[in-house]
């Protein structure tokens, strides 16, 4: 029977349900990830069409300078700030930068956590003791003080910024990462594939790493959180992006925080922003974790 | 000349707190579509013996120490890893133990089954897959075509048994080495799985090494049988003749301890007492001295060699094997086969 070219012809590599298919039906069954993935999306969405949205530049003035400033109405959503420019412009172009800086900063710390875990639980030996000490002497430091000494060191441009809360980032995917490494590289199908002859560096990046990416990926959106916080937290003790005319949340928030009896408006809506955009990866963190972790599967 | 002669293999685990002598020395010849057995205990090194061959002990604990494994004129001992790469799967293949974690979760069945084809005979994608749809279909998986694209989570056990065959006999090796591949299974799959394994060797003349403690699966499936304890073997011969005259009084104890179906109400299993070596020590002697009934005062001092008894081809070490009038009755022996197994 040509069992061969019969198969051939229906060949249907797309069909069946993997993991990640599984994990993405318990995702989309979970109310708080859903939650969570639509406060990111309206972020996003801002974020993306700011020119839009916005009614005015964020560093135009268009209102009366005052030292206490009028709060909404008077065709300005969430009032003017002392300078009299439109507070509403200046949240939605601040999204930009909070996702902005929420993205590079874990793409950085994600690939050098992802390159030096790696390494160590595969390699092992003095390579992983090496690495791994390094990780350990950082771990212990608070991250927002590492951010802050790193911040001081690098400069206070919003890279550099980027930079620092990123690295603060690397021993916590590291970490985890060698982990679930190491459990995997003993495991038998890695045996069973080294058996039929696959070589090293495929058996880590087509084997091995595949297995052990979910607690990342739930770490990645825990941390993208931190980031726009920790951010947020250096701007407000002046470690923030130097350049004046970055509408950043956390800048607008410590520039004001002194009139927070006279303006309310002025610290209520970046703070509000900071909460909704961390609740929302939060959430959808909480979200992947629970479709993703092997314990909660059926 | 045979396909795979192994000569002294020795393989010791060295860690800080003590060193393990997995493999003390072990030496077999191995033919062109033969099918050999190898037997014993849980710890005893079968599967050690065969991961050595292969270059694939667990680092950094465990290496080999001694011996050489001729394969084709060449040490596979002594070949560098990228040349030993292309020889495993391509020239000696492996079946592993539980089948529930030998496949990997997050790969789909037809890339797993395309990998070592497209690596060792640089096919191109449709082949392997098509490839692969025959493979599958051979080891008896039903509508193969529309299972390629599945997860290993989504088949049974036996099933993913039958994928792993399938993908150890992709590159159609000459040994084919099968460590425990039945155990992990239940009665009825284990006698179907041993049933293709059995016809796939025939039809493709490789070689089989079937590792295994179950002596019910070496006598359906092998033509030879080598027993192994603590490291060495004791006994070798052919397996109607191992199972028909066991002279190594371990072998007969192995042979005591199988529960038999005809056996009478009031016959109870003979376990065969004692403890298995500590392998972390050395000792002189014979290794099963402390449990056996017929140790001698020499057993305890001298290591007993495999010497060749006076029926061709069966070998022993012992110093004092199991006198004929001590052998089980020649029509109690349980030769079953694999169908008969399956009951």
């Amino acid at each position: 029977m040509s069992v061969a070219q019969a198969g051939a012809a229906e060949l249907r590599l797309e069909q069946g349900a993997s993991l990640w298919t599984d994990a993405f039906d318990r995702f989309r069954h979970n109310l708080g990830a859903i939650v969570g993935v639509a406060l990111i999306l309206v972020f996003v969405i801002i974020a993306i069409f700011a020119p839009v949205i916005a009614p005015f530049d964020p560093n135009e003035q268009v209102g009366p300078l005052a030292t206490n400033p009028a709060g909404p109405g008077n065709g300005h959503l969430f009032g003017l700030d002392e300078q009299g420019a439109d507070l509403f412009s200046q949240i939605v172009y601040g999204a930009r930068l909070s996702l902005l800086v929420g993205l590079v900063s874990v793409g950085v710390g994600l690939t050098l956590g992802l390159v030096l875990g790696s390494v160590a639980g595969y390699l092992g030996g003095w390579v992983d003791s090496f690495i791994m000490r390094v990780m350990d002497v950082m771990l212990p430091i608070p991250s927002f003080l590492l951010a802050t000494g790193l911040v001081t060191i690098l400069g206070r441009g919003l890279t550099q910024i980027m930079i620092a809360v990123g690295i603060t980032n690397v021993p916590i995917f590291a970490r985890l990462l060698r982990g679930t490494i190491l459990g995997q590289r003993e495991a038998d199908y890695v045996l069973a594939a080294r058996s039929v002859g696959v070589p090293g560096p495929r058996l880590l990046m087509a084997h091995i790493l595949p297995n052990s990416i979910a607690p990342v990926i739930v770490q990645a959106t825990l941390a993208m959180a931190t980031a726009i916080i920790d951010v947020a937290g250096l701007s407000f003790i002046g470690l923030g992006p130097s350049d004046p005319g970055l509408p950043e949340w956390g800048k607008i928030l410590s520039e004001n925080a002194s009139r927070l009896e006279q303006s309310v408006h002025l610290v209520f809506f970046p703070g509000f922003a900071i909460v909704l955009s961390v609740l929302g990866l939060n959430l959808i963190g909480d979200g992947l974790r629970e479709s993703i972790d092997p314990k909660l599967r059926a | 000349m045979s396909l795979l002669s192994v000569r002294d293999l020795e393989v010791k685990f060295v860690t800080r707190r003590a060193t393990v002598h997995a493999v003390s020395g072990i030496s077999f010849d191995l033919d062109a579509g033969e099918t050999l057995g190898i037997v014993g205990e849980s710890g005893c090194g079968k599967s050690v013996s065969s991961l050595a061959m292969l270059g694939i002990l667990p680092k950094p604990a465990g290496r080999v120490t001694g011996g050489e494994v001729i394969f084709e004129d060449q040490d596979l001992l002594k070949l560098p890893d990228w040349q030993l790469r292309s020889i495993r799967g391509q020239d000696v293949a492996m079946i592993f133990q539980d089948p529930m974690t030998s496949l990997n979760p997050v790969l789909t069945i037809g890339r797993q089954l395309t990998e070592s084809l497209r690596k060792h005979l640089d096919m191109d994608r449709k082949d392997a897959e098509e490839e692969a749809i025959r493979l599958l279909f051979r080891v008896g998986i039903p509508s193969a075509t529309d299972r390629l694209g599945d997860y290993p989570h989504q088949f049974s056990g036996g099933m993913r048994q039958r994928v792993m065959i399938a993908m150890a006999i992709s590159c159609k090796p000459k040994i084919l080495i099968a460590d425990e591949p039945t155990t992990a299974l239940d009665v009825t799959i284990q006698a179907q799985i041993l049933e293709v394994l059995k016809q796939l060797v025939a039809e493709e003349n490789m070689a089989l090494i079937l590792i295994t403690h179950d002596l019910g699966v070496v006598a359906g499936v092998c033509g030879r049988t080598i027993v192994m304890y603590a490291g060495r073997f004791v006994e070798a011969a052919s397996t109607k003749e191992l199972f028909a005259r066991p002279r190594h009084p371990y072998t007969l104890g192995l042979l005591k301890s199988v529960p038999r179906l005809d056996a009478a109400r009031k016959d109870k299993l003979e376990p065969i007492d004692g403890v298995p070596r500590d392998l972390t020590k050395l000792f002189e002697g014979c290794a099963f001295a402390p449990r056996c009934a017929y140790a001698t005062e020499e057993s305890r001092e001298r290591r007993p060699e495999l010497v060749e008894t006076d029926a061709p081809g069966h070998f022993v070490a012992c110093w004092n094997p199991v006198p004929d009038a001590d052998l089980p009755r020649i029509e109690t022996i349980p030769v079953p086969t694999a169908r008969e197994a399956a009951g």
